[in-house]
């Protein structure tokens, strides 16, 4: 054990200095205690690395294909793509990263995620219909079958996700408005219906 | 068809519905109970003791699970594992959704670490389980010295330690009513808030601080006052010490967190605590004396089974009100954030004295001492005692030390003998 003379305490452990005010500690004749009482945690900075990484390549994607532009111009404005790609892009990851250890959930979020996305890339693209026609009736297909498949998968009871079935269920029913609403523009809607078919198979089956 | 397992499940109670709306990585709500030991620790008995322990104590197998409405308990067949100490003090244990148990044990050289996550239990009813630990840890390791021998006072029933105490005590009466009044004209003023420069990580550095009950006591006595409103007064005169001057026209404000199984009929597992709030506005050269004195003075006023009453109706009419009840989780969620922030701003620090820890005399020999520490967002302190033998935690967000080296070296100059080891 050592002594710091200004704080007027015996500190424990292996310190040259004193915790408290920072002087030097004096040795005290016992030699025991110079052992350490809690253990050295290393500090967690990789993952902040892979962050800085990825920050660091999307903002330097972004200004080349700015600059790049500007260097050699082109009627379409493809780096506000670039732009947004990288956003999308951000925008799946963080749900991922936040909601990751719930699969269930992660799903629900990237089936509200992507079509809000895609309808923008589609307008943005010249309204060629196929994010309303193709893309969201194939997603909530998707979603409906991932969400069965990882529940059977990870064993989750119907208890732990029956409230995510349930909006997968209730999103499945919008593309039939697509049809309704006559938003569709394709002649090949029939797409739409086979999420909210396949939900109302699934129904019967999930609780097993 | 395959059946589904009946699984039992449990609400939580009344305090602990704020735990997991405002835990966040800066603030885990997670507190520790060490104990130190002369032996090194033996991995596997611990584990053995582990086992023993927790089927005694059934709430500690539960998991957190997320409702529409509210958060609930759910009853988990996880085994619990002791590991090697490798996370920071007080680190995480609730993150989320994963669904895991909500302690953690761990062992390093000659220190056993029970860390809880607030929802499961408060530090009362988290010493049964630690003391339990302890006591199957010594039996298992020294079977011809300790045969025989029961830990005192743990005879409660388990349906009995599953209680929602708040539920069964609470009294709403004229005497509420007219409090509630009172209050209202009461004008609340914003406490002083303590700055520093957070840690990395948002890691807590831990001082810990190792003295004679007794030397203490002797002290507390000069001043005719208690253990705890002298650590109290202590821990108030040091913050006002390390205070800039611009922020010495607020009052510096303790949260005193009780033990409510003293004044009312409990002995439950789980959390059964209400909070008061002791403070001093200090005018120039007030001495230790006047905080003593004024710091005395509160605690008497406000720890009446009257004044603790008032605090629970207040906690569970939230809990009744039925505009509460029909919101969402994410909603009571972000509801309740804000009213801790809101409390907050009234408080300093805090301060939580455990108490006494009392193990079988035959055990001492073999235990060195005690310790609690919390997580924290500003400086706190902690203290239980062991036998002769007390230690003063007190734990930091932030780098500084001026509060801490006040306080100890104020103890120091009092002429008790303090052993500090810290996690620096």
């Amino acid at each position: 054990m050592k002594y710091c003379n200004a704080c007027n305490v015996r500190v424990r452990g292996t310190y040259e200095r004193c915790v408290l005010c920072g002087n030097t500690l004096s040795a005290l004749d016992d030699s025991a205690d110079q052992e350490e009482i809690f253990p050295v945690v290393p500090p967690y900075y990789e993952s902040r690395l892979a962050m800085r990484i990825m920050i660091f390549i999307s903002l330097a994607a972004i200004i080349t294909s700015f600059a790049v532009r500007m260097i050699f111009p082109t009627s379409v404005n493809w780096p506000i793509f670039v732009l947004f790609g990288i956003i999308s892009s951000w925008l799946s990851m963080v749900v991922i990263l936040r909601k990751g250890r719930n699969i269930p959930k992660v799903i629900i979020w990237q089936v509200t995620i992507v079509p809000v996305l895609a309808v923008f890339w589609d307008w943005q693209t010249g309204w060629r219909g196929w994010a309303l026609d193709y893309l969201i009736p194939a997603l909530y297909l998707a979603a409906e079958v991932v969400m069965y498949v990882t529940a059977k998968i990870m064993k989750l009871s119907i208890r732990d996700y029956i409230i995510y079935a349930f909006f997968d269920g209730l999103f499945g029913i919008i593309p039939i408005l697509f049809i309704l609403l006559h938003w569709v523009i394709h002649s090949t809607h029939q797409s739409s219906v086979l999420p909210s078919a396949l939900f109302f198979i699934g129904h019967f089956h999930i609780p097993g | 068809m395959k059946h589904q397992k009946d699984v039992e499940w449990s609400k939580l109670d009344n305090a602990s519905k704020i735990f997991p709306a405002t835990w966040n990585p800066k603030d885990p709500k997670v507190f520790r109970f060490s104990c130190e030991l002369y032996a090194v620790i033996v991995p596997d008995i611990l584990q053995k003791a582990l086992e023993i322990t927790v089927s005694n104590f059934p709430l500690y197998k539960s998991v957190l699970k997320r409702g529409i409405f509210w958060y609930y308990l759910e009853s988990s067949d996880i085994r619990p594992e002791v590991q090697i100490e490798s996370t920071p003090v007080c680190a995480p244990i609730y993150v989320g959704l994963k669904s895991n148990l909500l302690f953690r044990v761990s062992y390093f050289k000659r220190r056993i670490n029970l860390e809880v996550f607030h929802v499961l239990s408060d530090g009362a009813g988290a010493i049964r389980f630690m003391r339990s630990l302890v006591y199957y840890y010594l039996t298992l390791l020294h079977p011809e010295e300790f045969s025989g021998k029961i830990l005192e006072n743990d005879a409660s029933s388990i349906s009995e330690q599953m209680d929602d105490s708040y539920k069964k005590h609470y009294v709403r009466g004229k005497t509420y009513r007219r409090m509630v009044k009172e209050e209202k004209i009461q004008t609340k003023v914003n406490a002083y808030k303590i700055r520093g420069i957070r840690t990395a990580e948002n890691r807590m550095t831990l001082i810990e601080g190792s003295m004679s009950v007794q030397s203490v006591l002797n002290e507390a006595h000069k001043y005719n006052t208690t253990l705890t409103v002298f650590i109290s007064s202590l821990f108030i005169y040091s913050i006002y010490k390390a205070m800039p001057s611009r922020g010495s026209d607020k009052p510096v404000v303790l949260t005193v967190p009780v033990n409510l199984r003293q004044f009312f009929k409990s002995v439950t597992s789980r959390n059964f605590f209400s909070t008061v709030n002791v403070g001093y506005k200090f005018e120039q050269d007030d001495d230790l004396q006047l905080v003593i004195q004024s710091v005395g003075e509160s605690f008497k006023k406000y720890l009446t089974v009257e004044q603790l009453n008032y605090q629970l109706c207040k906690f569970i009419s939230f809990e009744r009100n039925p505009f509460a009840r029909v919101v969402p989780l994410p909603v009571k969620d972000f509801i309740l954030r804000l009213a801790a922030k809101s409390y907050a701003r009234y408080a300093t620090s805090n301060i939580s004295n455990v108490g006494k820890i009392v193990m079988p005399s035959e055990f001492s020999c073999h235990i060195r001492e005690f310790s609690v520490c919390t997580s924290v967002r500003k400086p706190q302190i902690t203290l239980c005692s062991f036998n002769d033998k007390m230690v003063i935690s007190i734990t930091s967000p932030f780098k500084e030390m001026e509060i801490q080296r006040t306080f100890f070296q104020m103890l120091a100059a009092m002429d008790i003998q303090i052993e500090i080891s810290s996690n620096l």
